[in-house]
């Protein structure tokens, strides 16, 4: 415990360097022999798709995680960092990219928490204030450490965090996607605090998904994919864009024979939405998906997609413009009503918690949507056909288990997502919304997806995919809407040609900032 | 097959079952009087018979991860409504019962309706509701009835309490007298209960909204009104339990149900079902329920004070948890990176979650 | 720490005065004054200070997001010891006092390391720990009452008073100040705070949240032992029915006091107050010459309102602050597009 907190200027400065890191959890290798080096004043940005490390990475070197094997040396002595804590004693700071905070203490207790300033035992309140402040100062912040976190929006509690980390002698940040889910007003106003505390001789690491605001802001560039590092410490002025986003994604993908979609027939339109306003905040959205098309809904995150398919199926309020199925206006209150009486089917992104049951048997995960088709008399459930029901998807879709009763939860997160799609495909769903189908998901199992996909799209199912990952995306729709802060920005037909379409799809993201220019 | 019998033979209810033969063979062996049919076997079978009504009235509400805190107050209240049935209105006894369990059924209906409205945690409206129970019950008996109780039996209700097989005799012979009446009507309920969990469909979407609401909510399954259905089933039975004891005491009073809330919750606990949701087991619940009031025999008989069975029951609860929590570390491990788990807040969902078996 | 004096007119304490000052103006009417002269004075503070104290017990261990059955069987065994020590052993009043103190932290203690130790959910440690000194109480006193003379001294200072007010209430607000000054003052308060209101969050800070359980936990068992205490000192004696009315009382007074019961908040004067409330409404029970069971159902019906009222205020403030949010996003993208 270190009560009394360092006073300002000039600050401390301090190389991390992480040698060899190497994390495994149970049937991944997280972390396999990365290494990294953070030098003082300047700001690094880590990269990568989702699932490819990077919050394994920042969790091991804030003793979060114990990495199996590797070291971490700060400031030259090298550091087994056991807990949060011990970070921090080596001036290790870090803003997670959740929100950590007490939503029952005020700005100022936030700050200081863990190590709150005392005087004759007591806690010194009025010190809490001085610090807090201090701490907030040192980011030009008007905040009053008085005020409840509670009345702050998640940008101003990110903020709080970086000043949580200011408060001890932090000589090294580490950011992880501050700016995913904040405005660009907000975002400026972080790179201010970003560059200033650079300039002041901190090692800034940075995460982000942006490459726009990597390239305005980052000096060296560390790149991961599926747990490896492909590109290590490296200048970023030495890589041009397409580059890193060659490493970021590679090109595992390439043996995937993509089929030629362009002969499906055009009919008429399955779902669509009209100039719809949402109680999630969507503004004139417009979209149409044709059956046996699949239509891509990309944007970063926090743009706004999975709310949209959470409004399309009834999780959300629609207040206006006109939602289409079949071309008959419907108003859907409830995934039950979705599903069953307008047969749209949602295949969540959050698999774990809104997938599948864990604790339960596959057969109860796939049969759970069409238990009202396996009836034998009044209520009960004629176990043979829920068996062989379950069975027909079991082989259709390649899951690997050892046996029907066996709990999901025992599964691959692969499996497990198959398992969640099988529960909608048993209900027959005419229109399917996909939302990140292959997050988290090796590449083997990936390509089945990919190729399941297209299977459901040429019989004939209306299919509106959602999906970060860009290369996914150019792979597998026949056109791809663009939606960026719960906008559409707008809709290209996909060649399937990545280096243009990748341009194209980033540019339609900006398209915004541009027509203000 | 081999390999389905070696799982059957690892549940908690074998070992349950293990555990009760052994502990009847020693008090056997060691007072014979134990097997008295009329006067030990008899009363022992008719408490096992209403406390595993009352274990699963809370067990169908841990099936969808709530708890019933309530469940005592609800069989008293009831059981207050069969009273008030054959003493104020003389029904005949199928129809007053009848009255109880639909007057349980809306108690527990209206606490569902009141837990899925809110959103507020079961424990806390169930708490609450058992302060009213406990408020209103003995109010309407001092109003309704002389002395506090409701005394007017009606043609057959001694019969249901207190009559064995002994009783029931066809041809000439009579049945033992070990076995109480009272199991046929229990036997009935335990049977309907499984099968609700095991064939049919609500059953099924109980149990996976107690596994868990929010994939529940996702895969279409009206959570809102499982959560409602459960609590009114655990009202129907709680009165049920209170009824049949009422019978077998002979008269129905504000202190029915004072004893159920501990034993309901030990009972199906001990017979696996899961405190967090998703799995039950009707024949575990029966068994712990057994085992609990054999050991009550059992030192009753060795002029053992009532006093030693509840310190016994405690630490039987503990160290089954606790082996459940070991056994549960042991699979685990090398399973899920999760490392970090925040001690268990919520009392109703971060329970001990034992993975191993799964609903027929 | 300001306050806008809107706020402090829709916080839940002033509710619980207004309730106060009306409640007791109506009693006074309705027993043409009677109700403040010394005696009914009296002996309402004087059987305030065990919901108070067992109030405060329960609103510990739910600010860390845990609860404890066991409060009334804690006291139990802790007031039966002590007076079974006293009454059969010779042990001198004063240790006799110290002693349901000592048995209360111990027991708590156990409670706190069960919960960690096994994973167990609280719910069910301390349902199976109050079954285990349910049986120790009755053990100890079996169905005798130990008559208060073996306790003169305490019997005295269960009696006196100082300026109209009991000695015993006074004790149980002392408690209440120590409880809401350490959850002010001190590291270990907030800490508890910290871990029942984002365990992750204060992890992450360096908090151990396994140390707040037991902290919790055994500061309940204490607090359960200073009721004891004052139960020992102003019963007219201790048999197995000492703590048998606690558990229900324990959690209303919190509830209604305006304790989430999710963890991480306290409100030691709500839990004051709201027991305060509950006193007068027995006390008018017996006023009006009810049963004392209706003093359970307005107490269930109460509680039931409090939370009811609570998350739909929740809510709905949950949702408005989600369209404002919603609405500032939307518009800001649209600004920016068309700016």
């Amino acid at each position: 415990m270190n009560p009394e907190p360092p006073t300002g200027t000039p600050r401390a400065t301090a190389t991390l360097e992480a040698l060899h890191i190497t994390k495994t959890f149970p049937g991944v290798k997280a972390l396999d022999d990365v290494s990294i080096r953070l030098a003082p004043g300047s700001v690094h940005a880590l990269l990568g798709e989702n699932g490819a490390g990077k919050s394994t990475l920042i969790k091991a070197l804030t003793g979060v995680h114990q990495p199996d094997s590797g070291s971490i040396v700060v400031g030259g002595a090298e550091r087994r960092l056991s807990d949060p804590s011990a970070a921090r004693d080596a001036g290790i700071g870090v803003v997670h990219q959740e929100r950590n905070v007490i939503r029952g203490f005020t700005v100022g207790e936030n700050i200081v928490m863990g190590r709150m300033p005392r005087r004759a035992g007591r806690i010194d309140w009025a010190g809490v204030t001085r610090e807090a402040r201090r701490c907030l100062e040192l980011l030009d912040l008007e905040l009053d450490p008085s005020t409840p976190i509670v009345d702050l929006s998640s940008a101003q509690m990110q903020l709080v965090e970086i000043a949580r980390a200011l408060y001890t002698e932090t000589t090294v940040l580490l950011l992880d996607e501050p700016t995913a889910s904040i405005s660009a007003a907000e975002s400026d106003r972080l790179f201010r605090v970003v560059d200033r505390l650079r300039d002041e001789g901190t090692a800034i690491l940075f995460v982000s998904h942006k490459l726009e605001e990597v390239y305005a802001h980052c000096d060296t560039v560390t790149v991961l994919r599926d747990g490896h590092s492909v590109l290590e410490s490296e200048p970023l002025s030495a890589h041009s864009h397409d580059e890193i986003v060659d490493t970021m994604v590679g090109r595992a993908l390439g043996s995937l024979t993509v089929p030629d979609r362009r002969a499906r027939p055009v009919a008429a339109p399955a779902l669509s939405l009209v100039d719809v306003t949402t109680t999630a905040g969507h503004h004139g959205v417009g979209l149409e998906v044709r059956p046996g098309e699949i239509l891509g809904l990309y944007g970063l995150v926090g743009a706004g997609r999975t709310e949209l398919a959470h409004a399309i199926v009834g999780l959300e309020r629609i207040t206006a413009g006109e939602l289409r199925v079949n071309g008959e206006p419907v108003r859907i209150r409830s995934l039950r009503e979705a599903l069953h009486r307008y047969r749209v089917g949602y295949v969540t992104e959050n698999r774990k918690e809104e997938g599948v049951f864990l604790e339960q048997s596959i057969t109860r995960n796939i049969a759970v949507t069409v238990w009202s088709k396996l009836q034998r008399g009044p209520g009960f459930i004629s176990a043979k056909k829920e068996r062989d029901l379950v069975a027909g998807y079991v082989s259709d879709l390649d899951i690997r288990i050892s046996s029907q009763s066996q709990l999901t939860g025992r599964l691959s997160g692969g499996n497990q997502q198959k398992v969640s799609l099988a529960k909608w495909l048993a209900a027959e769903p005419e229109i399917l919304i996909i939302d990140e189908p292959t997050v988290g998901i090796d590449l083997r199992t990936k390509r089945s997806f990919y190729e399941l996909i297209w299977k459901l799209a040429d019989e004939g199912m209306a299919i509106l995919l959602i999906s970060s990952d860009l290369a996914e995306m150019i792979t597998l729709a026949d056109r791809i809407a663009v939606m960026d802060r719960f906008v559409i920005n707008g809709e290209l037909e996909n060649s399937h040609d990545y280096d243009s379409m990748s341009r194209d799809v980033i540019h339609l993201i900006h398209s915004g900032a541009e027509v203000a220019r | 097959m081999r390999s389905a019998i070696r799982a059957q033979l690892t549940t908690p209810r074998f070992l349950l079952f293990v555990i009760i033969v052994v502990l009847v063979a020693v008090i056997v062996a060691l007072k014979p009087s134990f097997l008295n049919g009329a006067f030990v076997l008899a009363p022992l079978i008719t408490s096992i018979a209403i406390f595993t009504v009352v274990g699963l009235a809370q067990m169908v509400v841990l099936s969808i991860g709530h708890m019933n805190i309530a469940v005592g107050n609800m069989a008293a209240f009831g059981a207050m409504i069969s009273g008030i049935s054959f003493d104020l209105f003389g029904l005949p006894l199928v129809a007053g019962i009848a009255a109880g369990l639909v007057g349980g059924g809306l108690i527990g209906a209206l606490t569902g309706w009141i837990i899925a409205r809110t959103g507020v945690n079961s424990f806390i409206v169930t708490l609450a509701m058992s302060f009213a129970l406990l408020g209103l019950v003995p109010t309407v008996y001092s109003a309704l009835s002389t002395g506090s109780a409701f005394v007017v039996k009606p043609a057959g209700f001694d019969a249901l309490g207190r009559d064995s097989f002994a009783d029931v005799c066809q041809f000439g012979y009579c049945g033992p007298a070990a076995i109480p009446v009272m199991v046929v009507p229990v036997i009935v309920v335990m049977v309907l209960v499984a099968v609700l969990y095991t064939k049919t469909r609500v059953g099924r979407e109980l149990l996976l909204t107690g596994s868990s609401v929010k994939a529940a909510e996702f895969s279409g399954i009206p959570t809102s009104r499982r959560i409602v259905l459960a609590h009114t089933l655990s009202g129907v039975l709680a009165a049920l339990a209170g009824i049949l004891l009422a019978t077998s005491i002979g008269s129905f009073t504000p202190s029915i149900g004072d004893e159920f809330m501990l034993q309901s919750f030990v009972g199906p606990i001990l017979g696996g079902t899961l405190l967090a949701g998703g799995y039950v087991s009707v024949t575990g619940t029966l068994l712990g329920i057994t085992l609990t009031l054999v050991i009550r025999k059992g030192l009753e008989l060795f002029g053992v004070g009532i006093e030693t069975l509840n310190v016994l029951l405690g630490v039987i609860l503990l160290i089954a948890l606790s082996a459940d929590r070991v056994r549960e570390i042991r699979l685990r491990k090398g399973r899920t990176p999760d490392a970090s788990a925040p001690p268990p807040s919520d009392p109703a969902r971060s329970a001990d979650r034992s993975t191993e078996e799964v609903p027929a | 720490m300001k306050r806008s004096i809107a706020s402090v007119l829709r916080s839940q304490s002033t509710t619980l005065v207004a309730i106060i000052v009306v409640g007791t103006v109506l009693l006074g009417i309705a027993s043409s004054g009677n109700f403040f002269s010394p005696i009914p004075f009296r002996t309402f503070f004087q059987f305030l200070a065990v919901p108070i104290l067992i109030g405060l017990a329960q609103m510990i261990t739910v600010a860390v997001g845990q609860l404890n059955l066991a409060v009334g069987a804690i006291g139990g065994v802790a007031a039966a010891l002590s007076a079974v020590m006293m009454a059969d052993a010779g042990v001198p009043v004063w240790l006799g006092a110290v002693v349901p103190l000592v048995v209360g932290t111990l027991a708590g203690l156990v409670n706190g390391w069960l919960v960690v130790l096994t994973r167990i959910n609280g719910f069910i440690v301390t349902l199976a720990t109050m079954t285990i000194l349910l049986g120790a109480q009755y053990a100890l006193v079996s169905t005798r009452t130990v008559s208060a003379a073996n306790w003169a001294p305490l019997a005295d200072i269960g009696k006196a008073t100082v300026f109209g007010l009991p000695v015993i209430f006074l004790v149980s607000v002392v408690v209440a100040i120590l409880v809401a000054l350490a959850f002010r003052y001190t590291v270990t308060g907030r800490s508890l705070l910290a871990s029942g209101d984002n365990p992750e969050a204060a992890r992450l800070a360096g908090i151990s949240n396994d140390r707040s359980v037991i902290v919790a936990h055994a500061a309940s068992g204490l607090l359960c032992g200073v009721a004891a205490l004052v139960s020992i000192a102003s019963l007219p004696g201790i048999n197995q029915s000492v703590g048998g009315d606690w558990l229900l009382p324990s959690f209303a007074a919190p509830i209604i006091g305006g304790v989430a019961l999710t963890g991480g908040s306290v409100a030691v004067l709500g839990t004051v107050l709201a027991a305060t409330v509950v006193r007068l409404v027995d006390t008018a029970r017996a006023e009006f010459q009810l049963a004392p069971a209706w003093v359970n159902f307005v107490i269930g019906a109460v509680v039931l309102g409090t939370v009811a009222l609570g998350r739909v205020r929740q809510v709905r403030q949950e949702r408005r602050l989600g369209a404002e949010r919603a609405r500032e996003a939307s518009s800001t993208a649209i600004l920016e597009k068309t700016r």
